[in-house]
């Protein structure tokens, strides 16, 4: 059987490109692995398993130029149907899902905001600023595998609601809500974080 | 002057912002989503920041992959 191959400017997706692709971008496969696992050995075991799907379905790829999301892609859904066997054996529950909807968001911008401030002063910008890629990690590790989940296709993937409705099979107006409460509580991590870390100070609240 | 579309108010825009960001809104209100920018500072500021750190989340990861890993992958691809 002679399946159809991708083409990159023309050439075959062949095997070495493959190979290639995968060398050049192993870091980036290895940090969304981090990202989903927590946990280096598990991530070490997911990209190579992704790897060796993503072999095995690489007639599924369209567009070559694609790659990394395509193989990241392939690793999230692997990763989602490993979890959901282990979880039937466990009975685990949805955490946070039936969260009351009323609960007002949390939100970074409305702690640093100051309206009347003089137009110079931008503290949010700063604080921003302040915050390293660890701190943002820490944050994000520190959510529900199913809110890590979501941010991470979302804002990492840049996947559309409806891709991601279709990925973890779940409906779009569950994946909005998960999305938008997984983002508060990001950010009111974040917020925790600072005020730990001194990096803002809680003058303002009275 | 073209007529305004209907005016949102702050509180309808503040829930929009994020799915503003994510090109996930009608393109209906996406437009008067702009239309708030352009006269409101303050959403348009709180719409800047959200897009900041969405931007800070999505440059996330850093991470090197250790040298097990490559030879694990090697073994993978060299499988082919
Ligand atoms: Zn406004």
């Amino acid at each position: 059987m002679i399946a159809v191959m991708p083409t990159v400017d023309g050439h075959m997706l062949d095997k070495e490109f493959f190979a290639d692709q995968v060398e050049a971008n192993l870091d980036r496969f290895y940090a969304h692995a981090i990202l989903m696992t927590k946990n280096e050995a598990c991530a070490e075991d997911l990209v190579a398993e992704g790897i060796a799907k993503a072999w095995k379905a690489v007639d599924s790829l369209q567009d070559a130029t694609r790659f990394v999301p395509w193989v990241k892609r392939i690793m999230t859904n692997h990763f989602i149907s490993e979890q959901r066997k282990a979880s039937t054996k466990t009975r685990h529950i949805e955490y946070h899902e039936e969260f009351s909807e009323e609960s007002e968001p949390f939100s970074l911008f409305e702690q640093l905001h100051q309206p009347f401030l003089l137009w110079w002063g931008n503290p949010e910008k700063e604080f921003l600023d302040d915050l390293l890629q660890k701190d943002i990690v820490a944050a994000f590790e520190a959510l529900p595998e199913n809110f890590r989940i979501a941010v991470l296709m979302a804002d990492v993937e840049g996947l559309s609601y409806p891709e991601i409705s279709d990925t973890l099979d779940v409906p779009v107006g569950t994946v909005r809500s998960r999305i938008a409460r997984a983002r508060s509580a990001l950010q009111k991590q974040l917020w925790d974080h600072a005020l730990e870390k001194g990096l803002v100070d809680q003058e303002g609240e009275d | 002057m073209s007529e305004k579309p209907e005016k949102l108010a702050c509180e309808q825009a503040i829930k929009m912002i994020l799915e503003y960001l994510d090109n996930e809104l009608t393109e209906h209100d996406h437009v008067a989503m702009n239309g708030h920018f352009e006269t409101c500072r303050s959403c348009f500021s709180r719409m800047e920041f959200e897009k900041m750190l969405k931007d800070k989340i999505s440059a996330l990861p850093a991470k090197k992959a250790p040298d097990s890993l490559r030879n694990k992958i090697k073994k993978v691809t060299g499988k082919f």
